[in-house]
């Protein structure tokens, strides 16, 4: 941990544009909730849906994917790392610190709004807010890992990112059931599941594999990203 | 002194002019549109750019030949045409989102605007030119598939016949489907215009190809989010009209409502739509192709002026 890296980090995040797309998804998060209070269907189940569907299955993938690459992914492609790389700190405590920035922003920005609209619903009942903002903390802090990796592998981070949360998580996840087990939004509901008693709730992966997949993805995650980050070329690839 | 002398002069050292021909303005243009649609497809780009591009467009063909393939095999038509956009949305949607940053990032963030402005191009012509590549690009990666099925459906002879298990097999829609296939590619050309100009809107307010792809796909995920929640939420409460509704904030079924409003027959999606989703969808998507356009012109005027 590096406080001046972690500085700059959190400035280049939050003092661009990306700021505005890191309030706008809890933003529509809270604004959907409003709208199930306002037609009546903030029941438990409705809350659920919400939870699922937007919480864990789009605005967190997303926030993952902003924040994740947006912590390093930026700099090399300025070239601006250069500065960081040429000063003499462990290249591996470098990228620890980009990735706890990250997971802080991700527990401010998808964590706490998801418990925030969850309690705001249904309070307490079920456990249901409590879990799904501990599975949005695990989730993130699985997406931060992954994506910290890809930013740091390759210039196409966010394509890759995006097709990995659309097409594998999404679109393949739905129609086989097999690719669910290697799924982080999975993962992260297996963890809500577990901290909520809510039948309307039901995870497809068990806890017993979701829990270590989350800490494997991530410790994986971060320290290859160290490592990559260890023989980084500044040449570039394109 | 009381004379102002004027501070900067620039001589003529006898470089030579250039005297022959000048091609003008719409050459300028169509070289800049030519230019932008190959990028999109990585012609031109390393082998790494060609990567996304072309596995998303083998993507997109894999429908068209598992098609074909039912249409020879078991009679059989799993998708109608007017459905084949709307169940490709995902890739369409990550195509779009890759794709149009590296239109118009690279300018901004490497500063080349002003030499394109320099030339007989104006602004508006920039973005002219950047719209109808990703137009282009998009309505390819829509009508070729689309071809590749109708071909395949004019070679090959469908007729009503038995399965084995004695269930009646064929095209429930009459062979070949020409009105369907012709309005799907004319509402291809709608899709890829739609999606062209609020992509390409989007990704020009950025210099930054990452956040570019990002805030595209984000406004897509968005949209789809929002639009699947409302719908479950509603249908939930027993209002199907709102739920119908809300099937509408998704863009590609908003154009599939106009679509089906126009053609009739499938929707192909097998969504309810409601009554007045065509007019009124037509509007929007009318509207929203009119408000990209108009901001990103404002955009490219500031940055021309800057």
């Amino acid at each position: 941990m590096n406080t001046v890296i972690a500085g700059i980090t959190y400035r280049a995040l939050l003092g661009r544009r990306r700021i505005w797309m890191l309030i706008l998804l809890p933003l529509v998060l809270f604004a959907l909730a409003g709208l199930l209070r306002i037609v009546g269907a903030d029941d438990e189940r409705t809350t659920i849906l919400l939870m699922q569907h937007f919480a864990i299955g789009t605005m967190l993938p997303l926030l993952g994917l902003i924040i994740g690459t947006g912590v390093i992914a930026p700099e090399i492609d300025d070239g601006t790392i250069l500065h960081l790389l040429s000063k003499p700190i462990s290249r591996p405590v470098i990228t620890q610190t980009k990735f706890l920035v990250a997971v802080s922003l991700l527990v401010l920005f998808a964590a706490l709004p998801t418990y925030v609209t969850g309690s705001l619903l249904i309070g307490n009942e079920g456990g249901v807010a409590a879990g799904f903002a501990v599975g949005a903390l695990a989730g993130g802090i699985a997406y931060a890992g992954v994506f910290l990796l890809l930013g740091v592998v390759t210039r196409h981070a966010v394509t890759i990112g995006v097709t990995y949360a659309l097409v594998w998580e999404g679109a393949v996840g739905n129609f086989v059931p097999g690719a669910r087990r290697f799924s982080i939004q999975q993962w992260a509901k297996s963890i809500a599941d577990q901290f909520s008693d809510s039948l309307a709730l039901k995870a497809d992966v068990t806890l017993g594999f979701a829990l270590p997949a989350l800490m494997l993805v991530t410790v994986i995650g971060v320290v290859w990203a160290g490592l990559r980050l260890g023989r980084f070329s500044l040449a570039g690839d394109e | 002194m009381s004379e102002t002398s004027p501070t900067g002069v620039i001589h003529d050292i006898g470089y030579r002019h250039y005297t022959g021909p000048r091609h003008g303005r719409g050459y300028a243009v169509r070289a800049l549109t030519v230019h932008s649609l190959r990028g999109v497809f990585g012609l031109g780009r390393t082998a790494r750019a060609k990567i996304i591009p072309y596995s998303l467009v083998a993507i997109m063909m894999l429908p068209a030949v598992v098609q074909v393939a039912a249409m020879a095999l078991i009679s059989q038509r799993p998708l109608t045409y007017s459905g084949f956009v709307p169940a490709m949305q995902v890739v369409l949607a990550i195509f779009l989102a890759s794709q149009s940053p590296f239109l118009v990032a690279p300018d901004l963030r490497f500063r080349v605007l002003p030499l394109y402005l320099s030339r007989p191009v104006t602004p508006r012509d920039y973005v002219g030119a950047k719209l109808l590549a990703m137009t282009s690009a998009l309505f390819l990666l829509i009508a070729i598939p689309l071809t590749v099925m109708y071909i395949g459906e004019l070679v090959i002879d469908m007729r009503p016949g038995e399965s084995p298990f004695g269930e009646a097999l064929g095209p429930a829609v009459p062979s070949p489907d020409t009105v369907g296939y012709l309005g799907s590619m004319a509402f291809g050309l709608v899709y890829a215009l739609l999606l062209a100009a609020v992509g390409v809107a989007v990704a020009s307010f950025t210099p930054r190809r990452g956040l570019g792809v990002a805030s595209v796909i984000a406004l897509y995920l968005l949209a789809s989010g929002v639009s699947v929640v409302l719908n479950a939420v509603f249908q939930s409460t027993s209002d199907d009209v709102l739920a119908s509704w809300a099937l509408l904030v998704n863009p590609f079924f908003l154009v599939n409502a106009v679509q089906n409003w126009i053609f009739g027959g499938v929707t192909g999606t097998g969504l309810d739509y409601p009554d007045m989703a065509g007019p009124l969808g037509a509007l929007a998507v009318l509207a929203l192709i009119a408000l990209s356009t108009a901001a990103m012109l404002a955009r490219y005027r500031k940055a021309a002026s800057a």
